[in-house]
């Protein structure tokens, strides 16, 4: 299914984003972040955001989800306009970030790590305050349990165990599920293979491309060029806070990437003319 | 690892300290090295000492170690987040303290200790507040803490340093046992509860397809837990009965044990001692755990200080804020596997840790040790079971291999 789909928005080009982001803003005092920025991405694709460091990739990160406040800008979700003033704005939007330093607990155990700071209740237990009430560890287990069989992470047998005795691949990919609940439609990615191993790596772009198969809109930051050729659909490059060029990714060589990148659209036009 | 078929020396530690580490990986398996430390020290003054294993001295252990495992259960709730508590003594001297004056200016016994108890959450909940919104380390704050309830102790108590206790309802939770019918009835109660609930929850877990535990271990954990429960009333119908006091201490660990491991609270206590950042970005409040637990200590400190006006008939300067009470308190926390960096522990264990210092001090003072030796021996036990918790970790370490 993912191919097909990529191949049909490749040739309409014209498919509204499910997510998109007009006119950003952002100053940290004299310094201009972000520079009237706009960023789109659609359900079912991978859209990578790359830039030199300081290009203004995790700010746009951090505003979209709610971490940060934008000076100015506008967000839509299905061409509906929103607000995002709050991680918990950007929450309720179904908007998910996976942060680049994972965000685990290593001394709990997989199930608890993907319900954190939402555990489930058991019901009927009404007369206490929410934060007494017995948690429902089962519904825990199983919601963990469905994540993970979601994202088909195949080295990882039990629920109940202790993230802290996992791999990194294992514990990108809890950090994933985690980010994944039921009412999730857009992933943001910071960086997510940057400190693992070859097969580690691997492992994690599987699972990226699992989110683009169930039809989440997916943000990918990286600075490794090969990952973003081989999981992404669309390239957004941004440079020294503004937008370079939006490309798709089977019509461009990693040559063009690295131009815009470094120079800018004139002179990557330029090589690549 | 040495390839199959010719196992070496090392393999084999490296294989037995995986097993161990998988072992203590389980909720209960934790309890493991606190227990075979209170099995060795048992067998030890069991041999040596034959009346150490009398019903009669079981009672008196029980009653000597129930003020320091009430501190310690208090304690491994910071613990827990990482932090420290040091004026978790001084806190239950001020509230004994207070409880005494109370009761000789006439006023009621559940009036007076109801006061206590308010003061002691109350002094925990202001460190708390120092350790949180002013953003001091706790062991400064509870350092001060320490010294400041030493002196406020000093003043309650006034001129003459020492209060009698005659109020009998407070004498009555340490001097009242159960009769012998009751301590059964509430003996089996319990291990049928323990039962019941194990065996529900193995068998939703298997209506819902999720892991299960194997029957052999679920059989071995009902058993283990009912030859416990009923072997202790045995042995203490066999004397007086069950004390009124350990009842009382087993329900409040009971319940603090379900509030640490079994809610959305103590699941936030958890995950703020093992990642902080991760808490907080996950929507819980950080703060207001962190404060809650400081008020927990506070809470069990004053029913810390309760229990032992009642168990000395007296409040003095010497039994809580001066002597050895804080340490062994926190001492038996960590005993009992709680660990200093927060994130791991469990209140079930602060007591076991209570009963390792208890049992060392009652078969030292049977054998006839001196204050010296007993203070030796405590601190070798300590740093025993420290460097138990520390080698069994690095073991771990070194066999997941692999791991980035």
């Amino acid at each position: 299914m993912p191919s097909v789909s990529n191949d049909e928005e490749a040739g309409r080009p014209d498919v509204p984003p499910h997510l998109l982001a007009t006119g950003v803003n952002k100053r940290f005092g004299g310094v201009e972040a972000l520079c009237d920025v706009t960023f789109g991405v659609r359900r079912g694709e991978v859209m990578a955001l790359v830039g030199d460091n300081g290009a203004g990739k995790s700010t746009l990160m951090k505003i979209i989800a709610g971490a940060l406040r934008a000076d100015t800008g506008s967000f839509a979700i299905d061409a509906e306009p929103v607000q995002i003033a709050s991680p918990h704005d950007a929450s309720d939007l179904g908007i998910r970030i996976v942060y680049q330093d994972l965000a685990l607990c290593e001394n709990l155990d997989v199930s608890a790590n993907v319900a954190l700071g939402a555990e489930p209740v058991k019901r009927g237990w009404g007369f206490l305050p929410h934060f007494l009430r017995p948690l429902d560890d089962l519904a825990m287990e199983e919601t963990a349990r469905d994540a993970i069989d979601r994202l088909q992470v195949r080295t990882l047998h039990s629920v109940r165990a202790r993230v802290g005795n996992l791999s990194g691949g294992q514990r990108q990919a809890i950090a994933i599920a985690r980010a994944v609940g039921a009412d999730s439609s857009v992933v943001l990615l910071d960086e997510p293979t940057a400190a693992l191993g070859i097969a580690q790596t691997r492992q994690v772009l599987d699972v990226v491309k699992r989110l683009r198969d169930t039809d989440h809109a997916v943000v990918y930051i990286s600075h490794n060029l090969r990952d973003v050729f081989e999981v992404s659909d669309r390239i957004t490059v941004l440079r020294q806070g503004r937008n370079v060029a939006v490309y798709e990714t089977a019509q461009i060589t990693p040559d063009v990437i690295v131009a815009a990148v470094t120079r800018g659209l004139e002179e990557a036009t330029a090589d690549a003319a | 690892m040495p390839p199959e078929g010719r196992p070496s020396v090392a393999g084999l530690l490296g294989l037995l300290a995986l097993r161990f580490q998988l072992l203590r990986e389980t909720r209960f398996g934790s309890f493991g090295p606190v227990l075979v430390a209170l099995a060795v020290i048992w067998l030890w003054f069991g041999i040596t000492e034959p009346a150490f294993l009398s019903p009669r001295n079981i009672y008196f252990l029980f009653m000597q170690s129930a003020v320091v495992g009430t501190l310690a259960v208090g304690l491994t709730v910071v613990l827990l987040l990482g932090e420290i508590d040091l004026s978790a003594a001084a806190m239950a001297g001020v509230c004994a303290a207070l409880l005494a004056v109370l009761l000789l200016g006439g006023m009621p016994a559940p009036l007076a200790i109801l006061a206590a108890i308010a003061l002691g959450v109350t002094m925990g909940l202001a460190q708390g507040v120092m350790v949180v919104f002013v953003g001091i380390p706790s062991f400064v704050v509870t350092l001060a803490g320490l010294l400041g309830f030493q002196g406020l102790m000093l003043k309650i108590l006034g001129i003459q340093g020492a209060i009698n206790m005659r109020d009998p309802a407070v004498r009555a939770l340490t001097t009242v046992a159960l009769p012998p019918a009751w301590g059964w009835g509430l003996g089996i109660a319990c291990a049928l509860a323990f039962a019941a609930f194990a065996l529900h929850d193995q068998m939703r877990r298997r209506a819902r397809n999720l892991e299960a535990d194997s029957v052999a271990a679920l059989c071995g954990r009902i058993a283990f837990i009912a030859i416990l429960v009923l072997a202790a009333v045995g042995t203490l119908n066999n004397y007086r009965g069950v004390p009124l006091l350990v009842v009382v201490l087993m329900a409040l660990t009971a319940i603090l044990g379900w509030v640490t491991t079994s809610t959305p609270f103590g699941r936030s206590l958890f995950a703020v001692g093992g990642n902080a950042e991760t808490a907080r970005r996950a929507g819980m409040s950080v703060r207001t755990v962190r404060v809650a637990a400081f008020g927990i200590v506070g809470l069990m400190a004053a029913i810390g200080g309760i229990v032992g006006a009642s168990r000395y008939a007296s409040v003095s300067f010497n039994a809580f804020a001066g002597g050895p009470l804080l340490l062994e308190a926190i001492g038996a926390a960590v005993i009992g596997g709680t660990s200093l960096f927060g994130g791991r522990g469990s209140v079930w264990n602060a007591i076991l840790g209570a009963l390792v210092i208890g049992s060392l001090g009652n078969g030292l003072d049977l054998s006839g040790a001196s204050a010296a030796d007993k203070l030796m021996f405590s601190g070798a036990i300590l740093l025993l079971a420290a460097a138990m918790d520390a080698v069994s970790r690095r073991g771990a370490n070194f066999t997941r291999g692999g791991g980035a």
